[in-house]
């Protein structure tokens, strides 16, 4: 006796197919800014140590904030301000991608603030410190800061 | 026209014909064109913005038996995110939104399209494109052309 096997899926019927080409286009995209527009720097007799003539002041109520799909980008930094009586310094704090270059004095040449931050978003918290020198006397420096995400 | 050229102009009439009215009984057929998604802004901090594209629609025909509609795709080398959902929709049940990968097996797009009801139905497709900061972008990494295939089945 002959017995026959048949082994198979079931398979639905189909009645038809259709189809058409999506594309997905993602532009270069860049953005960045900052948390609060204005950070003041004040330096007063509480900053005074008694026998030294330099005096300073930091503030940590800013971050900045960053978004970039490129690869190899970096952010630089600069001010307005081309002969400041004072001295302004800035350093990245716990960035959240790339790495904090050195803290930078501020000048109207743009210097490199975050390094490797390409293809990512994140943020940083900025840290200026302000000084003077007892000797320079009193008065206000008014920087416009500016960060650039730059090729790197 | 001698007898040769008259079957052939025949023949030709008749091929002609066929397809037309393989054309017009087409079960399933997207309308619209071939839709292209761009991505063009983000925000600091967060990622750049998803965009929606509903210009194109899907167009097939009741069958004697309750059928559905998968969806699948081919996009070697997919870098970003696209998904689809079936909208405006008169007859049958939305799946929920589903995203396109590569390679995917053909996935429920609508189902429990009836046996009655008008013998053409349509639905809007909603393709929604996004991508991160992290996935990069076309200038550096070239565009995802996907070959997004729809199959009316009995369900």
């Amino acid at each position: 006796m002959a017995v026959f096997l048949m082994f198979g899926t079931a398979r639905a019927q189909v009645y038809g197919t259709a189809g058409h080409t999506v594309t997905v286009q993602v532009s270069v995209i860049t953005s960045v800014r900052v948390t609060v527009g204005t950070v003041n720097l004040n330096i007063s007799s509480a900053n005074v140590v008694a026998g030294q003539n330099l005096m300073s002041v930091t503030d940590q109520s800013t971050s900045l904030l960053w978004g970039t799909n490129s690869s190899l980008r970096k952010v630089s930094v600069s001010t307005s301000l081309a002969a400041p009586k004072f001295t302004l310094q800035l350093l990245a704090l716990n960035p959240t991608a790339g790495n904090a270059a050195a803290q930078v004095t501020l000048s109207t040449t743009a210097q490199d603030f975050l390094l490797n931050i390409g293809r990512s978003s994140g943020s940083c918290t900025l840290q200026y410190t302000g000084s003077a020198l007892a000797s320079q006397g009193t008065g206000n420096d008014v920087h416009v800061i500016t960060f650039t995400v730059a090729t790197q | 026209m001698n007898l040769a050229m008259m079957r052939s102009f025949a023949i030709i009439v008749l091929l002609c014909a066929a397809g037309g009215w393989t054309q017009l009984r087409a079960q399933i057929s997207v309308q619209g064109g071939n839709p292209l998604l761009s991505v063009t802004t983000g925000t600091a901090g967060a990622q750049p913005v998803a965009v929606t594209n509903t210009s194109t629609s899907l167009r097939f025909r009741r069958q004697t038996v309750i059928t559905k509609i998968t969806v699948s795709t081919s996009c070697p080398g997919q870098r970003f995110s696209l998904a689809v959902l079936a909208t405006n929709l008169t007859y049958g049940v939305a799946a929920p939104q589903v995203t396109l990968l590569n390679g995917m097996p053909a996935t429920d797009f609508i189902l429990n399209l009836p046996t009655n009801g008008t013998l053409n139905k349509t639905c809007t497709l909603l393709y929604t494109a996004s991508a991160t900061f992290a996935q990069g972008n076309s200038t550096e990494l070239g565009n995802d052309v996907h070959a997004v295939t729809y199959t009316l089945v009995a369900q």
